[in-house]
Formats: C-alpha cells, sequence, structure tokens
C-alpha cells in the first residue's frame, strides 16, 4: 500500500513538475522566442549560404 | 522594290474591324462570324452563306472602359476586345465563337453577352472548352465541343448549312486561300525575298479579318505581281529572325522589327500564318468535319497545351522554321499579363539557347504600339549581336 | 466549488484577457506582441478553462512533432539541412496561436480538433516523405510512391492499393505558405531571376521557383500533373515535368466544367490516367480499395452538409479559419485517404448539435456582420477570417474552397463511381468557383443568400486573371443585391506587393468610411507585422 502511494505520490510529483515545466513554456511563448530568435536566423544563415543547382532543366 | 499594287488599299482593310469589305459582304446578306482564337476553325465559319471575321482592335489607344470592368492587370488584347466591342465596333457580328482559351480571354468573350456591347440583334455567344493536349481523349472532346457550341447553333440559330457536302465545299476554298498565302510566305525563304515581313503580316492579316470570298481575288493577284517582283540588288536587311508568341495583330510592330534592321521571315504567332495556312486534307474513311478537328488539333501550337508531346512541337516547330527560312534568331513575344507565354518564354529562351543553340530574344509587349523606345533598343541590340555572331562565323 | 474557484481565478486574471483589455480601452491583441515580430511576449489568456483546452493542443501537437521526427530522426534531419521551407515548418505553433486569437468556448475546442487532425496528418507525412526522398538517401516506400499536382484530388489514386499519392507542391509550398509569408517570396525571386515576369499568379510562380532551386523531393516513379486550378497553374507544370524528368500525365479536367458535355471528358480523363499509373507502376486499378475511401469520404461530405446546415444559423461555433483550413487541407490532401478525418468529423458535428441545442454564440455574440469569402484568399495571411472577427466583428461563415465537391461517389458500381469522381474532381480547389464560366463566379450571391449573410469578401488576387475579369460587374450585382462588398486586395503568397496590412487596410476602410462602425479592438486595426511569420 506504501509502495503504491509512493510509487502514486512520485507519479503525481513528475506529472506535476512536467506540467509546470511545459505550462511555463507554453505560457511564455518560450519554444517560439527560441526559434524565432535563435534557430531560425541560424537556419537562415546556412539557407543562404547553400550552393543550389539553381537552373531551367 | 517596287510597291505592291494593293498594298495601301491592304493597309486601309486594316483600319477597322468593319472595313468596307465586310460591310459589303452583310449588305449582301452574308452573316459575319466573330471569333478571337486559332482554337475556333477558321474554315468552319466560311460555311456557305456566313464568313469568318477574326477580332482585331485597330488603332485602339485607351482602354479606359473594359478596364473598368475587367481591371488593368488583364491581356490588353483582350481588354482592347472589349473597349472596341462598347464602342460599338463590331456590331455588323452575328455571333461570337469564343474559347475559353485563357481565363481573360474568356472573362472577355463573357462581358459579350453580361454587358451586351454588340447591338445586333441575332447577336449571340458561345464559348468552347478548348483541349490542352492532342491525344485522342482530347480530340474527341475537341470534336464534341466543336459540335455542341459551333456547328450546332450555325445551323440551328442561324440557319447555315453544315451538311458534309458544304464543309467539303468550305475545306475546298480554305484550302485555296491557304495556297495563295502560303505561295506568298514561301518567296521569305529565298536569300533576298521579294516581300517583306511587313508586307506578308498585312497580306495575312487581311486574309483573316476580311470575308474570303472578295478578298480572294486581290490576294490572287498579288501572288502574280510578287512572283515577278524584283527584290532589291542587295538583300536589305542584317539578319533574319522568325517570330513567335501571341496575339499581334499590327503590322506595325512587324515594321518596328524590320525598321531595326531584320526581317522577320516567319510569323509563328497568333494571327500569323505558321500555324493558319496548312492545308486541310481529308483522309480516306474521314468526315471533313472530323478532318477539320484533327487538322486544327494538330497544327495548333498554342503555349497552353500540357503534354510532353505538343510541348516539344511548339518549340520543335520554331525550331524547323528557323532552318526552313533561313533564320539567324528567334524574336519570342508575349503579351503583358499573358500568363501561358510568360511561361514559355522563359522555357523557349533556354530551350533555344542552350539546346538548339538558336539566339532568342525575349520580350513582353502591351497590344497597343505606343513608347517603342525600350523595344527599339532590345531589337537592335539583338540584331547587332546576331551581326557580330555572324561576321564571327557563328561563334 | 470547483467553478466558483474557476470564476473567482478568471475574475483577478481578466486583465489578462485581451478582450477584456479591448472592452476596457485597456489594451487588446496586440498589446502582449513585439513590435513587428509577431512574436507575443506571453500566449494570451483566455480564463482558466480555455487556456487549459489551448494548452492541451499545444501539447498534443508538440507530441505529433516529437513522432515525426522520433519517426524518421535522420531523414527529418537532412531535410532540416536541405531545404528551405522544412525551416518554415518552426513556425507552426506561431501559426497555430494566431489563427485562433480570440477564440474561446466552442469555437476554440472545435478549431484546436480541426487543427490537430491537420497537424498530425501533416507531421506523418513529413517523416514518410522525407524517409522516402532519393536525394536524402531514399527508402523502401520511394518506388511506391506517385507525385501528383496539389490541386488533382487523389481519391482516385485510392483504387492502387499498393501505392502512396504524394500532393507533390504541399510541403515546399501548398501548406507551409500559410505557415511562413516569407518563404515563398525566396522562391518566387528564384524564378523571376530566370526572366519570369512579376505579373503571373505568385503561387505558380513559387512553384516554378521551388522546381528551379531544385527543391522538391525526389519521389516516385511517374507523375501526374494536372491543368487545374488555372492557367499559370498549368504553364508551372512545364518547368516541374523537366526537373522532376520522369514520366508524366497531365490530368486535363473539363475547364468550363458546369455543363454536362464536360464530364464524360473528366471521366475518360481519369481513366487513361488510371491506364497510365497502371502501366508506369505496373500495378492493377481495384476499385473494392477506392470503394472503400469513397465510403470514408461520402461519410465526411455528409458531415460537411450537414455542418452547412448549422453554419446557416448564428449558432455555429464552426467558423473563421478554423473551418476553412481544415475543409481546405481534409478536401485538397486527405480526401478520404485518412480516418482520422471521418473520427474528427464526427466529434466536431457533435459539438456543433450542442451549440446548437444551447443556442450557444461564438465570440460571445458580438458578429456583426455575416460574410462569405469568394475568390483564392491570400495565403500569407491564414490568420485574415481571425482578424477580421477579433477587429471588426465580421463572421467569415463560409469560403468558396470550402463549397469543393460535395456530390457523393458510388461505391458499388466502378462505371458509376469513376463518373461521379469526375464531377468531385472538377470541382477542385479555387477552381469550383474562380474559372471555368460566369456561372461559377456568380454562384456566390446565392451562397451568400443561402447562407444569411449580409456581406461577400471579394479576394481581389492582383494576378487572378480569371477574378480580375469579372471586376466591375461582380460589384454592379452586390449594389443591385444589396450585399456589402469589399474587394480585398492581395498577391496570393506574395506578401512584399500587398502587404497583410494593406490587406487590413481595404476592410478598415470600407468598415470606418462606409459603414461608418467603430472597431472591437482598436488595437488590431492598423499595426505592423511584416517581419512575422
Amino acid at each position: 500500500m506504501k509502495t503504491v502511494a509512493k510509487i502514486g505520490g512520485k507519479v503525481a510529483l513528475t506529472a506535476l513538475i512536467a506540467f509546470v515545466g511545459t505550462f511555463t513554456l507554453y505560457i511564455t511563448n518560450g519554444e517560439n522566442k527560441l526559434i524565432y530568435y535563435v534557430i531560425r536566423p541560424l537556419l537562415n544563415k546556412h539557407y543562404d549560404n547553400q550552393v543550389r543547382d539553381r537552373r531551367i532543366v | 522594290m517596287k510597291d505592291l499594287k494593293h498594298l495601301i488599299y491592304f493597309e486601309n482593310l486594316l483600319q477597322d474591324a468593319q472595313n468596307e469589305l465586310v460591310t459589303k459582304a452583310v449588305e449582301d446578306g452574308e452573316l459575319a462570324l466573330g471569333y478571337n482564337c486559332y482554337y475556333i476553325p477558321e474554315v468552319l465559319l466560311n460555311l456557305e452563306g456566313c464568313f469568318s471575321s477574326r477580332l482585331r482592335a485597330p488603332n485602339c489607344t485607351s482602354t479606359d472602359i473594359a478596364s473598368y470592368y475587367m481591371t488593368n492587370r488583364t491581356c490588353p488584347y483582350a481588354r482592347s476586345i472589349l473597349e472596341r466591342a462598347i464602342e460599338g465596333g463590331y456590331n455588323y457580328l452575328s455571333c461570337l465563337f469564343g474559347a475559353e482559351s485563357c481565363a481573360t480571354m474568356e472573362r472577355m468573350e463573357e462581358h459579350f453577352f453580361l454587358i451586351n456591347p454588340v447591338k445586333n440583334e441575332k447577336f449571340f455567344v458561345t464559348q468552347i472548352d478548348p483541349p490542352m493536349k492532342g491525344d485522342q481523349t482530347n480530340l474527341d472532346y475537341y470534336k464534341a465541343q466543336l459540335m455542341l457550341k459551333v456547328v450546332e447553333p450555325m445551323r440551328d440559330r442561324l440557319g447555315v448549312d453544315t451538311s458534309e457536302a458544304a464543309m467539303r465545299k468550305a475545306i475546298e476554298e480554305h484550302n485555296e486561300l491557304c495556297r495563295v498565302i502560303t505561295e506568298i510566305g514561301n518567296f521569305r525563304k529565298l536569300d533576298n525575298p521579294p516581300i517583306t515581313g511587313y508586307e506578308f503580316h498585312v497580306i495575312q492579316l487581311v486574309s483573316q479579318v476580311c470575308p474570303h470570298k472578295l478578298i480572294l481575288p486581290y490576294l490572287k493577284e498579288t501572288l502574280e505581281e510578287i512572283k515577278t517582283r524584283k527584290p532589291e540588288k542587295k538583300f536589305p536587311f542584317r539578319a533574319r529572325v522568325v517570330l513567335v508568341g501571341s496575339e499581334i495583330d499590327d503590322p506595325e510592330f512587324t515594321k518596328l522589327i524590320e525598321m531595326c534592321g531584320a526581317m522577320v521571315v516567319a510569323d509563328r504567332y497568333c494571327f500569323g500564318s505558321l500555324p493558319g495556312r496548312e492545308e486541310i486534307e481529308i483522309l480516306d474513311g474521314e468526315t471533313a468535319f472530323d478532318a477539320i478537328c484533327r487538322h486544327y488539333l494538330h497544327w495548333n501550337q498554342c503555349a497552353r497545351f500540357m503534354d510532353g508531346m505538343k510541348i516539344d512541337q511548339r518549340h520543335n516547330e520554331a525550331k524547323r522554321l528557323v532552318d526552313e527560312y533561313k533564320a539567324d534568331g528567334i524574336i519570342y513575344e508575349n503579351m503583358k499579363f499573358c500568363e501561358f507565354w510568360s511561361y514559355d518564354k522563359v522555357l523557349a529562351n533556354h530551350i533555344f539557347t542552350n539546346e538548339h543553340h538558336i539566339p532568342c530574344c525575349t520580350i513582353e509587349k502591351e497590344y497597343a504600339l505606343g513608347a517603342v523606345g525600350q523595344l527599339r533598343t532590345r531589337f537592335q541590340a539583338f540584331i547587332e549581336s546576331l551581326e557580330i555572331k555572324s561576321i564571327q562565323g557563328g561563334k | 466549488m470547483f467553478d466558483k474557484v474557476i470564476a473567482s481565478i478568471d475574475k483577478k486574471l481578466e486583465r489578462f484577457d485581451p478582450i477584456w483589455q479591448a472592452e476596457h480601452g485597456k489594451g487588446g491583441q496586440r498589446s502582449r506582441y513585439y513590435d513587428k515580430t509577431g512574436v507575443a511576449k506571453y500566449r494570451e489568456w483566455r480564463g482558466v478553462k480555455d487556456t487549459m483546452v489551448d494548452y492541451a493542443a499545444w501539447l498534443k501537437n508538440l507530441m505529433s512533432m516529437a513522432q515525426m521526427v522520433a519517426s524518421a530522426p535522420v531523414a527529418c534531419l537532412k531535410g532540416f539541412w536541405e531545404y528551405r521551407w522544412m525551416g518554415s515548418y518552426l513556425g507552426t505553433f506561431m501559426f497555430i496561436d494566431r489563427l485562433f486569437e480570440g477564440y474561446r468556448g466552442y469555437e476554440l475546442k472545435i478549431a484546436h480538433l480541426n487543427m490537430h487532425a491537420i497537424v498530425r496528418s501533416l507531421t506523418k507525412k513529413i517523416a514518410l516523405v522525407l524517409a522516402n526522398d532519393r536525394r536524402l538517401g531514399g527508402g523502401p516506400l520511394t518506388d511506391r510512391m506517385v507525385p501528383m499536382d496539389e490541386v488533382l484530388p487523389p481519391l482516385f489514386m485510392t483504387g492502387f492499393k499498393d501505392l502512396i499519392p504524394i500532393p507533390l507542391q504541399t510541403l515546399p509550398e501548398f501548406i507551409i505558405c500559410d505557415v511562413d509569408q516569407h518563404i515563398e517570396p525566396y522562391y518566387i525571386d528564384v524564378a523571376e531571376s530566370f526572366g519570369l515576369p512579376a505579373d503571373v499568379c505568385s503561387r505558380c510562380a513559387a512553384e516554378t521557383g521551388v522546381a528551379m532551386d531544385d527543391a522538391f523531393p525526389i519521389i516516385g516513379k511517374a507523375m501526374l500533373s494536372t491543368n487545374m486550378p488555372c492557367n499559370a497553374s498549368e504553364a508551372t507544370s512545364m518547368f516541374q515535368r523537366r526537373r522532376i524528368g520522369m514520366p508524366d500525365f497531365p490530368v486535363t479536367l473539363a475547364m468550363i466544367h458546369n455543363e454536362p458535355g464536360a464530364h464524360p471528358y473528366s471521366t475518360q480523363m481519369l481513366k487513361d490516367a488510371i491506364a497510365f499509373i497502371e502501366k508506369e507502376y505496373n500495378v492493377k486499378y481495384d476499385w473494392n480499395e477506392l470503394f472503400k475511401y469513397a465510403a470514408l469520404m461520402n461519410e465526411q461530405n455528409t458531415i460537411e452538409l450537414e455542418k452547412w446546415d448549422y453554419m446557416k444559423t448564428p449558432y455555429n461555433p464552426l467558423v473563421g479559419i478554423a473551418e476553412t483550413l481544415y475543409r481546405l487541407y481534409a478536401w485538397a490532401s486527405v480526401n478520404g485517404q485518412d480516418p482520422y478525418f471521418n473520427k474528427t468529423d464526427r466529434k466536431v458535428i457533435k459539438i456543433i448539435r450542442k451549440a446548437y441545442e444551447e443556442k450557444y454564440e461564438p465570440f460571445a455574440g458580438k458578429t456583426r456582420h455575416r460574410a462569405f469569402l469568394w475568390g483564392p484568399s491570400a495565403v500569407y495571411y491564414t490568420d485574415f477570417p481571425t482578424w477580421i472577427q477579433n477587429c471588426w466583428g465580421i463572421n467569415i461563415v463560409l469560403n468558396m474552397d470550402s463549397t469543393m465537391g460535395h456530390n457523393m461517389i458510388n461505391t458499388e458500381d466502378p462505371e458509376e463511381a469513376i463518373k461521379d469522381l469526375a464531377i468531385f474532381s472538377e470541382k477542385a480547389t479555387m477552381r469550383h468557383h474562380a474559372v471555368g464560366g460566369w456561372d461559377n463566379v456568380n454562384a456566390v450571391w446565392e451562397w451568400a443568400k443561402n447562407f444569411n449573410c449580409d456581406m461577400v469578401l471579394y479576394n481581389d488576387n492582383i494576378a487572378c486573371k480569371g477574378m480580375l475579369g469579372v471586376h466591375a460587374v461582380m460589384e454592379e450585382q452586390a449594389r443591385e443585391l444589396g450585399f456589402h462588398f469589399i474587394f480585398i486586395e492581395h498577391d496570393l503568397e506574395d506578401c512584399r506587393t500587398v502587404s497583410r496590412q494593406d490587406m487590413r487596410n481595404c476592410v478598415n476602410s470600407y468598415m470606418s468610411v462606409v459603414l461608418g462602425e467603430e472597431p472591437l479592438d482598436p488595437t488590431i486595426v492598423e499595426f505592423d507585422d511584416s517581419a512575422a511569420y
């Protein structure tokens, strides 16, 4: 019973931490800020430096 | 060269859609049947008792009212035709056989029944859905569309004889006109032709906008005249070009190119003779109507065709003309806002330049030739490059 | 008790709710954004319940994306590295956020149910295509895929049991242009650098640019192109067939398709296309397989027709972009191939029925005008319907493209089935009403009347020749019939020609000058979102 409660508690705690973590990310719009200000500029730099086989075939 | 006897007369005939020959034919009781596009077989519109009138809007300098209806972001040819209709320039027409050749053409033709600009109580409009491939399925559809939207309305609404015999007769007469035009056009293959591209353009245009029966005697006489006409001592142009593109119904455009120094030796555009003046052959076991449909689908080189066979045919045909007419290069034209020719121009330029190694100059133009300074500069530069190439032995 | 707690929290946090802010003159939807970017400082507070609905949906979509990467990690990474358009998919969350701004209650629930179906399907498709893209190393299904034009409805292809039809332009162009307004101008520039004039339809210019930039995934053994929806689309296929370099078959359905004479031709065309695929892929068409998927499509269309009945009333929570985008994707891309969409439809119709019984009015009953949206929409401003509701209270009840093929397909007789499929396919995206004859475009008034609209918004794509050609006649008709009529000028996929704000100005001018109305949210009348995705 104790073990079940312990496991239940751990699951609940993990769920709570996961909820707090993801909800914080969600409400602060964290992932979008990361994508807009960090990831996309890096990717765009890469795309701009690509040598593409640009032609009419 | 000595002036052609009828050239000024022909030029005058091109100043109005309803020229004196059209007026005479209508007064004689003939029905004038309008059309805009090669997809509508000219020969069908020349069955006994009627005549074809390919719509032009000569001297159209402003399209204010048409632009109100269709905005100023659509094909200027289509807008000019609508403008001319609103001005009352096509009141002689008994009907318009339209084709959904492109969205703008379709919309323009729709205005002929939406706002009723043609003041003629008989007048009506039909529009075919033209095929986009050259296969059997599309040929069958083409036949069905022409039967439904052209032949049956001619028979049922205008009382025209559309029998097999009548069609065979129309083909014979059509072929006669084609032979004359083709023979005149063939002189352009000579090293020093006794005819200019401009003159031929005028001749070809009158054959499309005048009643065939009335214009044919003049054309025959002109042919005889050209046979004995002495060309200039030395070929007066610096280069020879094939003109490819969409609606070019203003001979002044050809004149512009020729004044820049290149003779237009072949006319592969809408309103041109290549295609347009090939004779129709009726195969064994074939009806005249089937022969007409097959012929027009085969020769049609519209930029709207989608299948590889027809796309290749379009470019190969231009290449053939370059070889046959000994041209130094190609001028590839598209009308402003024309999506089909805008795209094909890009592809064709690539194919001619990189695959066929034919110099190609692509241009975009308005319908009415207004400010031609930029075009003149482009043509001069292109012709100069052809000349340099020729001096350098084709390198 | 629980409700009381929630109500008390809602009361305490209401000042963060942009709708409350706008009502009380303390801000609005735009207040929480960094200028120009489209990046919000924090997500929209919609009250506890609706924020949790939105959060749960976000989480679910996040899981779908994680699944996509997990199912083909190497291919996905390679895809991100190879294709510029793949990078734009990272903007999906921001895209969803802006689509559903101001949504609450039933309309929010439905919007997310619909959107998740799209995200789920799309992420699977991306993983599938990238994992089998020859450019990235290929995969076991590469040769079983059939690249086909995005505007050709793929339902008829389900009769090939072992083949996977893939709308070729969907990933690099058709969908991603909705997500990121800056991606297609890159491809448009590529096409124009080869001499393509700037006055052609920007969608087709972008497709051409993708071909020239060698940015299409390489899949399949033969392809199907089409003449749909319009001229430029037909013309662009010339470049694609050369670049892709496979045997191709243009499925040219009747353009003037509202006449009986058109259908036998289109039927034969589909038969020819089937024969072409049978030959190229050495497979046999299985009608029973088609019937299975046709039944799914029929169910979707049956539910759609029921939805339309509710849309005619003020008590319909399936609104604006939630309706448009879903119908567009579910019809054009899914087309009966994915039972998950049927599941979603069943759930959604249940909510709609319930909302109707409760006489629930979406957007807290703030709708002032009911509008029918006509003509191809600007894809770089997918949240335009959301904006127009939030700003002016104009509810777009139905969009032209939602009226695509809704005839039922026979599921017993192959001959009848193919005839039904021809009619169904002729009425495809951007085509059913925009081209093919005056009657098609003129149908708007009947639709608008049937859906009890007082307003028609006419998408004025500055390069759409089919719609431009009827400009004045449409305006004259609107005046005669008494509809409020607004031309929304746009350039379909090129936000540089007509910006989002330029589009908003078309509405702003009409609403303030002609109708003399005040905006619901003054912060979104005029703002700069030029740097937003």
